[in-house]
């Protein structure tokens, strides 16, 4: 039986110290750039060049050399992980956890060279590189345990009566698609899979086209632990390749974590029964958010200032945790915005292996591109307070922006910027301040300033988000305590990181035995 | 280690002489330091965790509440969530039912919580405490004063922070410059102390402290430290730079060493840096300090000033947090007797350095004071610190044996004085706190007992 210790988060490195600075630099020498990312579906590999992923801190330097799938090996790579469903999902559930479990520890004996590549192909700075990499080993760690959890305490809760025997047990779903997003290139899609494959479920992962290199490294950590080849698949590509696996009718399950835009696109796809279908698709998707803090006009303005700054402005604001909004109590918007400017001003721009950089560039040309486009209205429809044109010309770099005094209808204040550009709202009272919250489609994370209780509790009743945090930064969510997942159009409404979570991978079976023969119990 | 156990075995006599004389020569007329607070509260507090939790976050909110109405708000609502209500409460939670009750309230509220500031904060401003620090001066007492004010987050604050630094160390001077002679606190062994003396925190120095990265702040806080050092030199003054978290350790001692070592400090000004005790890796520390000393030759010696530590709750629970080992001791036995190990490498390195002794913990200082005494070092050649408010009676019973003390002066208005406030408080009345000890009666042989240290 199960004796694994209970769960407890991989600790991140503590980089106030310099010993443990040292052993992460370390990791920058030991990657091998470019790397070459094959499509791998079973023992087959096919390289090629199709997609570059490039450092965007300097984009000449280039992190991955990728193939991209094409419409045929996405149908190939669904076709093996169905082959491979049944036997993966009749191996024991104490087996596959421990597959997932030698993953964890292959990701833990190389933790400065995975964050490395985080750091390199993806702009995070080492803090949070190091905090992808532990977070990836602590979704193995919770769902291996959660697998056993599930199959050991399914049913128990049924009613049971003499003369019958009810049961209720978990089975895995079949193939899962895993599209997954470049913004937490290890964590999240390792945390999709291995909730697939922890439940028994066979994989073929679509990782970021801006971030094939990460995706590599979570199917090589999953078949270095023991996942078989034909119940995991690599598949490189883009929006097409994600299309086409949606699209696919032998997909079972589309696990997805994006952009609003293309989770409702594959949503829709899924609501359609393909022909050939024999199974409803599932979607798991996690979308963005318009994430708005509150701060009342008894909160301390030492501590939220810190924090405000860390939710917007913390990965050059490309979590979909990321505060968008503030809504400040007018008695406090005039300090609060003379000392939000002053921190932005002195926050760093630049490369990512810079330890002392707190924003470094967005993630592709593209995103400067569009998050300059809302600056620029923000401009046309408010003023910027924090106007700085100091950051680094090579590499896609955005300056922090704060922009206050926004038109209502300013589309800086209902769109997903995704990039660093705060917008900062004076409002009457907490009340009003939570009816513009409510009047938002979506409802990811959210955050209140406030020292009143009675305050707290009214905007913990009225707070429509999947995640809302008092008194503290708005990102960071932790496995096992922090269970993440938007409401409304945010996604839906599952829980990542949380005990749920295994419950969307797979399909309650019932069974009812009749134990009374010729009027006698058996 | 031998020859260490046994010089500590045959100091214990003299430790527990001294000790019995400090307790007997404290102000008989407020022997208890929690009563001379003068606040039932306070007792209240000390006995009832919830309870002390909703007066904390009082003392808190209180700066920010922009009405006596919204103070009794607050007020009300922290005192609702405690389980179980005294009855003196359960009448305040009904004043808070009606408006002129809340304003009632509020006031009372508001007077409580300035009453309790002013035992703690010396004056709003430098000048306004001058009247305090002649007092103390003339009673044989020294004084740093420390600043208060908000977080810096902005440069512009940072700036403000350094000019009012300056514009302290002037007003200090001038005014110490007109008072008596007091040898005891103004000459050791080696040299000439200065009179007036200021503690400062880097962390409001600049907003660019980062944890990961120390070189930030070290960078962005420089100009304005070696400006206060230039000032400090020229006024004969004392700049002393206060330690903070862990987070923080690297920046700001390499940042005041490197500043030290400067050439155009070697000749002054006198300045200081802190060594808490709590933190397991202190002896490591001291052992930086004091290479440091070795090589880097200075008309003034360094002060160091040697604390247990007022970050405790902070550093465990981040440590927790992140999944950590955590940095400082658990058990008060184990910090107790790092402090008195410190304490004796620290007077044993004299003169390379001058040693500040900061604890109100009588044992601690027993100790300080007989280990001192066993050296062959006069009674000067080593100062104790208290704090404003809470560490007056013993700094009296110090100064009465003919020992140099220093009061660590917090000044600053109630706004800006609050955090400060919040954290002394919650050091008074934590179920190790030594003060709390002995305002509750604990037996004199048990607060002099020498501290085991666990086996590690």
């Amino acid at each position: 039986m199960s004796t694994l210790p209970a769960f407890g988060n991989e600790p991140i490195l503590e980089l106030r110290r310099a010993t443990e600075r040292s052993r992460l630099a370390v990791g920058l020498g030991e990657l091998h750039l470019p790397l070459k990312v094959p499509v791998w579906i079973g023992r087959e590999r096919r390289f090629g060049e199709e997609l570059v992923s490039t450092d965007p801190g300097r984009p000449e330097r280039v992190v991955a050399l990728a193939a991209r799938a094409t419409p045929a090996e996405a149908e190939a790579a669904v076709a093996t992980a169905a082959t491979a469903f049944a036997p993966w999902a009749a191996t024991p559930a104490q087996e596959r956890s421990a597959a997932l479990l030698r993953a964890a520890a292959w990701m833990r004996e190389r933790r400065a060279w995975l964050a490395a590549l985080a750091v390199r192909e993806c702009a995070k700075p080492w803090p949070q590189a190091d905090a992808d990499v532990c977070e990836a080993i602590d979704f193995l760690e919770f769902y291996a345990r959660g697998a056993l959890a599930l199959r050991d305490g399914a049913g128990a809760q049924l009613l049971q009566m003499p003369g019958e025997r009810n049961a209720l047990r978990y089975a895995p779903r079949g193939v899962c698609a895993v599209i997954a997003p470049w913004n937490f290139p290890l964590a999240i899609p390792m945390g999709m899979t291995a909730a697939a494959l922890a439940t028994g479920n066979t994989v073929v992962l679509k990782p970021a086209e801006q971030a094939p290199g990460c995706g590599l490294r979570v199917v090589e950590a999953l078949r270095a632990g023991g996942v078989p080849a034909d119940a995991i698949a690599l598949l490189p590509g883009d929006g097409d390749t994600g299309a086409a696996l949606a699209a696919n009718p032998a997909v079972a399950t589309i696990a997805f974590t994006g952009s609003g835009p293309v989770g409702l696109e594959l949503l829709r796809t899924a609501a359609q029964v393909k022909p050939g279908a024999r199974q409803l698709t599932r979607v798991v998707a996690e979308m963005g958010g318009k994430n708005c803090i509150v701060v009342d006009s008894d909160a301390d303005l030492d501590e939220a200032i810190p924090a405000i700054v860390e939710s917007a402005f913390d990965y050059a604001g490309q979590k979909c945790s990321a505060a968008g909004r503030v809504l400040v109590h007018k008695a406090l918007h005039d300090a609060l915005v003379e000392r939000l400017a002053g921190a932005v001003a002195g926050l760093q721009v630049g490369p990512a292996d810079d330890f002392g950089t707190d924003v470094p560039p967005v993630i592709e040309r593209e995103a400067q591109q569009r998050v300059q486009r809302y600056i620029a209205i923000a401009q046309q429809d408010g003023e910027i307070v924090s106007p700085r044109d100091d950051v680094p010309g090579e590499g896609w770099y955005v300056a922090p922006v704060v922009a206050t005094g926004l038109a209502p209808d300013s589309l800086v204040l209902r769109e997903e910027v995704f990039g660093p550009l705060l917008a900062v709202e004076s409002v009457g009272d907490v009340d009003e301040a939570m009816d513009r919250v409510d009047a938002l489609p979506v409802a990811l994370t959210g955050g209140l300033f406030s020292r009143n209780p009675r305050t707290v509790q009214r905007v913990i009743d009225r707070s429509p988000v999947g995640n809302l945090y008092i008194n503290r930064s708005t990102t960071g969510a932790m496995v096992g305590r922090q269970p993440f997942g938007g409401n409304r159009l945010s996604g839906t409404g599952t829980k990542a990181g949380g005990r749920d979570y295994l419950l969307h991978f797979v399909e309650p079976r019932v069974v009812t035995e009749n134990t009374v023969r010729h009027g006698l119990v058996v | 280690m031998l020859v260490e156990a046994s010089a500590s075995a045959s100091l214990e006599p003299e430790i527990q002489r001294v000790g019995r004389a400090l307790a007997d020569a404290f102000p008989s007329h407020r022997a208890n330091p929690l009563k001379a607070l003068d606040n039932r509260a306070m007792e209240l507090a000390a006995q009832d965790a919830e309870l002390r939790a909703a007066l904390f976050r009082f003392v808190d909110v209180v700066p920010a509440c922009r009405s006596l109405d919204d103070l009794a708000a607050h007020l009300t609502s922290f005192l609702e969530q405690v389980p179980t209500q005294p009855p003196s409460l359960r009448a305040a939670m009904r004043m808070g039912d009606t408006r002129a009750g809340r304003t009632a309230l509020g006031a009372a509220g508001a007077a409580g919580v300035r009453h309790m500031a002013h035992r703690f904060i010396v004056g709003e401003d430098p000048q306004s405490a001058l009247q305090t620090l002649r007092k103390l001066w003339r009673d044989g007492i020294a004084a740093s004063v420390d600043l208060l004010g908000e977080a810096t987050v902005t440069a512009q604050e940072a700036d403000r922070y350094a000019a009012r630094c300056a514009a302290a160390l002037a007003t200090l001077a001038g005014a110490y410059s007109q008072l008596d002679e007091q040898p005891l606190l103004e000459c050791d062994a080696g040299a000439p102390l200065p009179r007036a003396n200021l503690s400062v925190k880097v962390s409001a120095l600049t907003p660019l402290l980062r944890p990961e990265a120390p070189q930030r702040g070290q960078r962005d806080a420089a100009p304005r430290l070696r400006g206060l050092l230039r000032q400090a030199e020229q006024l004969g003054a004392h700049l002393h730079i206060d330690m903070e978290s862990l987070d923080s350790r690297e920046a700001v001692l390499e940042l005041v060493l490197d500043l030290l070592a400067e050439p155009e400090f070697a000749g002054g000004p006198s300045a200081g840096v802190v060594l808490q005790a709590y933190l397991r890796d202190s002896p490591q520390t001291l052992d930086t300090i004091l290479g440091w000393a070795a090589r880097t030759p200075r008309a003034q010696p360094l002060v160091v000033r040697l604390v247990k530590g007022a970050y405790w709750d902070h550093e465990v629970v981040e440590a927790r947090q992140h999944g950590w080992s955590v940095p400082v001791f658990e058990r008060k036995a184990d910090c107790d007797a790092n402090f008195e190990a410190l304490t004796a490498r620290l007077l044993e390195a004299r003169p390379l350095v001058r040693v500040a002794i900061a604890s109100h913990n009588l044992r601690s200082v027993a100790h300080a004071i007989a280990r001192n005494h066993q050296l062959g070092a006069g009674p000067g050649d080593v100062e104790f610190q208290v704090l404003r408010g809470l560490g007056d009676d013993l700094g009296q019973a110090l100064a009465a044996r003919g020992l140099r003390v220093r009061s660590y002066c917090p000044v600053g208005d109630l706004v800006a004085g609050m955090a400060y406030l919040v954290r002394r408080l919650l050091e008074n009345t934590a179920n190790e706190s030594f003060l709390a000890d002995q305002a509750h009666g604990v037996p004199l042989e048990r607060l002099l007992a020498a501290p085991e240290a666990s086996a590690s």
